[in-house]
């Protein structure tokens, strides 16, 4: 069925001077539902256009269903695509929207007029089809853009941030109606975001793409269902671009290696365990620890460290603390569950539990976790 | 809304008012004297806004009824006015449609396309625009003299010619287009091309239809100013009844002779045309259009 395969696909726009996008090797299957995640300027949506073929293709192959499309126009790929802005024709009213496609391609008017009725009422359209789109809220207009390319039965459907121009609570809903919707169809999607709560809802594969870094080999970091990204991040970078609030960085060095445990001694000289294998690293190498901001323990005997209390955050059902320690990479912010009021300078122990610990080479590449939580 | 307003701007709207009636009165006055001349019998340009004693002896001139005067001498139509007034509006409607055409497509090319040299072609296209085409009047004679020669519908003395030779004035019109193509969001091409169109279906079924004002916008300054031209006309065409309006107006001013009656008659009558384009084509000059299509 409809798989999507990228090989070496790589994309410049000053013939090969500068890439936007190197390497990238993806094999989506079918009906799987895939979100691109990266920080603005890492190309994904690039990489979405260059699928659907608004963007040509540098160098590599693209092929759907086994299919090479290369070189195919986008009005023969039969992809769905949902823009940021919509894109709905202005002077046309719903129906005639989301008719445009069928009737381009002479199917017969009956038949049109059945899949937009039935994708009206997929989408709870039906009163409004024949309205225009300036008489429609946003949430309306997102979904008339989805309905324009349901109706047209693609191979693949593309989302590219289709839910960003939504306020948040919208926002919520048009999210659980695309994955009710997903599981309904079972088409294959590639879902572009930069907001990591909608990939790690929707997606069953996340792919986290990097601004290309000079010299780098490709800007692909990681492929992986949600939890797998999140429990075991592969480098520094998805490690901290997974994850909210970010993930703690500090700076030190291996004294112990194991293939089991693993001691760090912080620059600040305090001693950390933490479950890592690094049997293949040596002793006196520089690594860097990560712990999540929710991890962080107050109650701990061992594996602490202290910092002092730089600002308070008490949100009621969580308070954030965010401290300055001179080993941290950028900032130490830690989730705790008490609401006690505490001053700024104090100072502030907590404990790092060592099978909630991350760790990361020199490179940046991370020494695999062995006591991490286990997840289906 | 209900700003609050400063307690003397009950006057400045009326000192506003006065100036505006004024103004419109000043620009109007000319047409009103044009009118008044061609009901006025005899041939003067003088007298009085209305008419003392009105005649319709020029009118009848100008639609080819002979008309008898008040001695029972009979005055014959000396010019065909109505075949010109048919030649004008032909040309007019003739060059304007190509204009529309070669403009629309040429501007799509501009925003749309990419392709080597295009904002040099931009800026020299401009620049010949400056350039007014009674300068080119010699190549004009010459050109279409010899393309005669071989295409009989081209030579001197055919609307043909005259047609193409007008349609050198796309230029301006290129750029206006192009400027409000550029205005409407490409990501509703590309969504056409995703729902299957190819480039022209998503040119004619979604630009063009969001384009229709500034179409019409075109359509009546390329219609105005092809019914009035006469320099190119004046050179291009000979025959008599291939004149157009324009041209064929002079003819009522002969040196020893000037009949300004039939003159002011023909003249109104060229204003008609335009009148009723300008009320057909009201209606397409909307704004809006393009809301509502995408999220900015």
């Amino acid at each position: 069925m409809a798989e999507v395969k990228l090989v070496n696909l790589d994309k410049s726009y000053d013939g090969g001077k500068s890439y936007v996008l190197r390497n990238i090797n993806l094999d989506i299957n079918d009906g799987e539902f895939v979100a691109f995640v990266g920080p603005s300027g890492c190309g994904k949506s690039t990489l979405l256009r260059m699928i659907c073929g608004l963007e040509d293709i540098t160098s590599g192959d693209l092929s759907i269903e086994q299919e090479r499309v290369n070189d195919m126009p986008p009005n023969e790929r039969r992809v769905g695509m949902v823009f940021q802005s919509y894109a709905l024709y202005p002077h046309m009213t719903v129906r005639e929207n989301m008719a445009f496609g069928l009737k381009l391609s002479k199917i017969d008017k009956k038949v049109i007029n059945e899949r937009v009725e039935e994708a009206a009422r997929t989408l709870q359209l039906e009163p409004l089809l024949d309205r225009k789109p300036k008489a429609m809220s946003g949430g309306q207009r997102q979904r008339v853009a989805i309905g324009r390319s349901i109706v047209q039965e693609p191979r693949v459907f593309l989302f590219d941030e289709p839910l960003s121009n939504l306020d948040v609570s919208l926002r919520v809903q048009m999210r659980q109606e695309l994955a009710r919707l997903h599981s309904r169809l079972k088409t294959t999607a590639i879902y572009v975001t930069h907001d990591q709560v909608e990939a790690m809802t929707l997606a069953d594969k996340i792919v986290v793409l990097s601004p290309l870094a000079e010299g780098s080999e490709s800007n692909l970091e990681q492929v992986g269902a949600p939890l797998e990204l999140f429990h075991h991040p592969k480098n520094l970078f998805v490690a901290g671009f997974i994850g909210s609030p970010k993930m703690n960085f500090f700076r030190g060095e291996i004294v112990a290696t194991g293939s089991e445990t693993t001691q760090v001694k912080l620059e600040t000289g305090e001693m950390i365990q933490t479950y890592n294998d690094t049997s293949y690293a040596a002793i006196g190498d520089k690594v860097t620890l990560g712990i999540r901001p929710q991890d962080v323990l107050t109650n701990a005997e061992e594996n602490n460290v202290t910092g002092t209390i730089n600002a308070l955050e008490r949100l009621g059902t969580e308070t954030f603390v965010y401290l300055n320690h001179p080993a941290i990479v950028e900032a130490f912010t830690v989730r705790i569950e008490d609401h006690r009021r505490r001053e700024e300078g104090e100072s502030f122990k907590v404990g790092l539990p060592a099978e909630s610990c991350h760790l990361f080479g020199a490179n940046g590449q991370a020494f695999q976790r062995t006591r991490a939580p286990q997840f289906d | 809304m209900a700003m609050v307003q400063p307690r003397n701007l009950k006057y400045r709207v009326w000192a506003a008012r006065l100036f505006m009636i004024l103004f419109i009165c000043i620009i109007m006055f000319p047409f009103l004297m044009i009118i008044s001349v061609s009901f006025r019998s005899g041939n003067f340009a003088t007298g009085s806004l209305i008419p003392d004693n009105p005649s319709l002896e020029h009118w009848a001139m100008a639609f080819g009824i002979p008309w008898e005067n008040a001695d029972g001498s009979i005055t014959q139509p000396t010019f065909p006015v109505l075949i010109w007034l048919w030649n004008s509006i032909k040309i007019s409607v003739l060059t304007s449609g190509f204009i529309l055409l070669l403009s629309t497509t040429g501007a799509y090319a501009f925003a749309r396309l990419k392709f080597r040299f295009k904002q040099s072609m931009l800026t020299s296209m401009m620049i010949l625009q400056m350039f007014p085409a009674v300068l080119a009047l010699v190549a004009f004679h010459t050109i279409f003299d010899k393309l005669g020669n071989f295409i009989p519908w081209l030579g001197l003395n055919t609307h043909g010619a005259l047609i193409v030779a007008y349609l050198g004035g796309v230029t301006m019109n290129i750029w206006l287009i192009k400027g409000y193509f550029e205005s409407i969001d490409n990501a509703l091409e590309e969504s056409a091309a995703i729902d299957g169109a190819t480039p022209w279906q998503a040119f004619r079924h979604i630009l063009l239809p969001l384009s229709v004002p500034i179409l019409a916008v075109v359509f009546i300054l390329a219609f105005i100013g092809v019914i009035g031209e006469y320099p190119v006309a004046s050179v291009l065409l000979q025959d008599m009844d291939k004149l157009t309006l324009a041209v064929g107006s002079k003819q009522f001013l002969n040196p020893q002779n000037y009949l300004w009656g039939d003159f002011a008659a023909a003249a109104v009558l060229t204003g008609l045309p335009i009148t009723l384009i300008f009320l057909l084509a009201q209606r397409y000059l909307v704004s809006g259009l393009t809301s509502g299509g995408v999220k900015g």
